[in-house]
């Protein structure tokens, strides 16, 4: 293993990014970074709130109409390599808010998440488990150190 | 208290304020989506405002129409924090409009349902108003006790956050209790009522914390009842208002209801702290007195009624749901949460602090914008 | 001085700057792994993941273009850090004291004011997205004052580390000055001499609470919790580092790992009379000094929330005042 994916496998930054979601998967994520039950930092993943330092964004919720710009320039300040991860029901497929009417178009919903920004690990669960977050970080991992 | 700094909407005036700095939608201190301009003079918070509707998604609007049962269990979608209340509360207009008796034991475990999502918000409360200050070690350890809490409402309801406890006329199956369960309640119950005694005493030492909370985002009893803030907003400036009280779910047990008199964030922690023990007070009598029965009452036919309304406390205060019912479709559905008449006490808090209590006299009012940017409308200005 | 003499002290300060950088991008890891992580009842990430790993993945990463008026300086002035910190271990050695006039307590103390005024030139430079860029409709019809002038919230960082200038660094001045009124003179030699024939001034009731003081100038210098009001999460979240993005955030990593050896072989400087030297075993107690500040630090810092100006003034003061007393009790 090179000393650049040594580095990047020691070292990840996380950032978060609520969507409007029901705060279930949000909360459950800061659980946990947070909780010492399930604290992040033992997996080398650290905790970010600045999308310059991060390397791996992790998006909840459905991306309500006001979340779609903002959600596009964070991810547009992240430099590369970087890594998207969807958790949730809502930001994999728009939940039930976007599905429940059938075929008509709902018109609060701009998600899923991978029709706004390309993703690249997908973390169900509604709300998603702590333990399948980690995992999903995990999942993510390759791709960062493979990338240039 | 300190009023004078203050502005009012009389007052106000362009030439007070130097700059405006935005806030949001990511930011650091914020849970949840939202953006707010604070108008700052010499980093002393002037004027601020908050802008919601960034986690709009048309719940009302998307549970027209749908059977009942499914609209239900929708409300839960509303707010992962207090998805219980929402649902339960669905459920008791439901129960309301079709005259259905619900089982002793039903209501016995909504009841237990509803006290551990009180614990688990209270505590998630306290964590985030902790990390807000800085203080990460705290935050830390309520997270740990908080997962106790977790681990319980997984145990009844099969999920840490939305469980779907209460159906119109009982509870699910799922989630009765057994001696195994009631076994585990009563331990959690015990080691987290030793842990968080333990944290509020070092918590009320800590001269740090104390300095830092002590007299910041000050709302006084007549700003708040002003300003309609409610729940333990409310109650933290010395009014005694617990919807518990008149609930006759609630009848069975005894409890306080804790009042605090300054209105400031000291006051708004304190209470919640203090609210924990009487919660575990509820659950422990609960499962003392848990009848023996049914958990569903499934004989009750489905008629169409009218417009029918059912308050609850929740807790972040009182909890509005309303609709009626047409061929087993729900129809004029109103959800109201308490945050959202929470938020004229959340700007006014701001006021007159230094920016970095800014956010902490947010946070003081336990805002859960999730629940309150479902009722307002998009409009194109 | 023979030529070969002067080999020897050129490699003995090369050395001596390797041997900081080394220990100084263990600090953060141990900081988080031993003290943090400990108190918070949880694992903690591996020793070389904060301070070593991270810089390291950094300078991987893609070089984007910050959001500021001024790129190039913005960029550049988290080197001028690193820089500064390597003048202030170079003064501080004995075999670079024939600078008789750079060797002296004023140019340290004009080095430490260089680097704090980085950060106001950091914050004033600073455009993140996260303020007023963010693409979020804000200013509507019926919005609150439209017509307010808008400001980023480095900004307020910025008049921060104006105030820091202003009064915040006066616990550390004042401490520097402790073992000067005690040796008489300001140049460094002098005081490490005094302290070899008299003893440690650490070891004097003016030593202890100039020494006091001087712990609670670095949290300030270092801006550590509660002191962190330049990048408090609450408010400005990073402040002035902002936008920093690869290789120029891996040296902000950097430069704060070896502003703490720096500042902590300051102290042994001044406070043990063992300034660092490659060619003496003296060298073991800088490192030992480095990791006992780092660790109190980290203990301090885990246990307090962060401070307003409300509880940072009085502080400050309170703090200065002790320093005047403890450079009364060293005229004594």
């Amino acid at each position: 293993m090179s000393l650049k994916s040594y580095s990047r496998a020691r070292a990840v930054h996380v950032m978060l990014v609520y969507t409007g979601g029901c705060n279930g998967c949000d909360i459950e994520i800061v659980n946990c970074v947070l909780s010492p039950k399930f604290d992040i930092e033992q997996y080398k993943i650290f905790l970010t709130w600045n999308p310059r330092e991060a390397d791996v964004l992790v998006v909840t919720g459905p991306v309500t109409k006001h979340n779609k710009e903002p959600l596009k320039a964070i991810y547009e300040a992240i430099p590369e390599p970087k890594a998207v991860i969807a958790a949730g029901a809502c930001a994999l497929m728009g939940g039930v808010y976007k599905n429940i009417h059938g075929d008509i178009p709902s018109e609060e919903i701009c998600g899923p998440v991978d029709e706004i920004i390309p993703v690249d690990a997908k973390v169900p669960g509604c709300a998603v488990r702590p333990e399948d977050v980690l995992a999903g970080a995990v999942a993510a991992l390759p791709l960062l150190l493979e990338a240039m | 208290m300190d009023n004078d700094n203050k502005i009012t909407d009389e007052t106000r005036n362009e030439q007070e304020i130097e700059t405006e700095v935005p806030m949001g939608t990511v930011h650091s201190a914020a849970l949840e989506p939202y953006r707010i301009r604070l108008f700052v003079e010499d980093e002393i918070v002037r004027d601020a405002e908050m802008t919601i509707g960034v986690n709009h998604r048309g719940i009302e609007r998307i549970m027209e129409g749908l059977p009942v049962e499914k609209a239900n269990s929708l409300t839960e979608k509303i707010c992962g924090i207090c998805s219980n209340s929402h649902i339960w509360n669905s459920v008791l207009v439901a129960e309301k409009a079709l005259e259905i008796e619900v089982p002793e034991r039903a209501l016995y475990i909504r009841i237990i349902m509803e006290e551990l999502e009180r614990l688990h918000s209270h505590m998630l409360y306290l964590a985030h108003g902790n990390e807000v200050l800085g203080h990460e070690t705290f935050s830390m350890r309520l997270f740990y006790i908080r997962e106790t809490v977790m681990e319980l409402l997984r145990m009844i309801g099969g999920n840490r956050v939305q469980y779907g406890v209460p159906v119109i006329g009982g509870i699910r199956p799922r989630a009765d209790l057994n001696e195994m369960r009631i076994q585990r309640l009563t331990e959690g119950m015990d080691f987290v009522e030793e842990k968080i005694t333990d944290f509020a005493e070092r918590f009320v030492a800590d001269p740090m914390i104390m300095s830092r909370i002590t007299g910041v985002g000050v709302i006084s009893k007549e700003d708040a009842l002003r300003l309609s803030a409610t729940g333990p907003t409310l109650r933290a400036t010395g009014v005694a208002v617990d919807l518990r009280r008149d609930m006759k779910e609630y009848d069975p047990f005894e409890f306080d209801v804790i009042t605090q008199d300054d209105g400031d964030v000291k006051s708004n922690l304190l209470m919640r702290v203090l609210e924990i023990p009487e919660s575990i007070k509820i659950i422990r009598q609960a499962i003392k007195a848990l009848p023996e029965g049914p958990i569903t009452n499934r004989s009750w036919e489905m008629q169409d009624v009218t417009i029918t309304k059912s308050y609850i406390e929740v807790p972040r205060g009182k909890l509005y749901h309303s609709y009626s019912l047409d061929e087993g479709r729900v129809r004029n559905v109103i959800v109201r949460t308490p945050s959202i008449t929470n938020i004229g006490a959340m700007e006014h808090a701001c006021i007159g602090n230094h920016i970095t209590d800014a956010q902490l006299a947010i946070v003081q009012c336990d805002p859960c914008f999730t629940c309150t940017d479902r009722a307002i409308q998009i409009i194109q200005l | 001085m023979t030529i070969v003499d002067s080999l020897i002290a050129l490699m003995a300060v090369i050395g001596t700057l390797i041997v900081a950088f080394a220990v100084s991008v263990w600090l953060p890891g141990i900081e988080r792994k031993f003290v943090h992580a400990r108190i918070q009842q949880r694992i903690g990430p591996p020793l070389s993941s904060p301070g070593l790993m991270s810089p390291i993945k950094f300078f991987f990463k893609e070089i984007i273009n910050p959001n500021s008026p001024m790129p190039g300086l913005y960029n550049a002035l988290p080197f001028i850090g690193i820089i500064i910190s390597v003048l202030l271990l170079l003064i501080i050695m004995p075999q670079m004291y024939f600078f008789a006039t750079f060797a002296s307590v004023i140019a340290l103390v004009g080095l430490l004011k260089v680097e704090e005024i980085l950060y106001m030139f950091m914050g004033s430079l600073s455009k993140s997205v996260l303020s007023i860029n963010m693409p979020f409709p804000d200013v509507v019809k019926g919005a609150k004052h439209p017509n307010v002038p808008r400001s980023f919230f480095e900004e307020l960082s910025s008049m921060r580390a104006f105030r820091l200038i202003a009064l915040g660094s006066f616990p550390i001045y004042i401490a520097i000055f402790v073992p000067v009124a005690m040796a008489g003179s300001i140049f460094l030699s002098d005081i490490v001499a005094y302290q070899q024939l008299h003893g440690p001034v650490l070891f004097t009731i003016g030593g202890i609470l100039g020494a006091i003081v001087f712990f609670v100038g670095f949290m300030i210098l270092m801006n550590e919790y509660p002191f962190a009001i330049l990048k408090t999460k609450a408010d400005v979240i990073e402040g002035p580092l902002l936008e920093y993005a690869s290789k120029y955030r891996a040296y902000v990593y950097i430069s704060r790992g070896l502003l703490i050896f720096v500042l902590s072989s300051i102290f042994a400087t001044l406070f043990l009379g063992l300034p660092p030297n490659l060619l003496s075993w003296t060298i073991l107690i800088n490192i030992i000094v480095a990791l006992a500040f780092t660790i109190i630090m980290a203990i301090v810092s885990a246990f307090s929330p962060v401070f307003t100006y409300k509880q940072f003034f009085p502080v400050v003061a309170g703090v200065s005042v002790l320093g005047v007393l403890a450079i009364i009790a060293s005229f004594l």
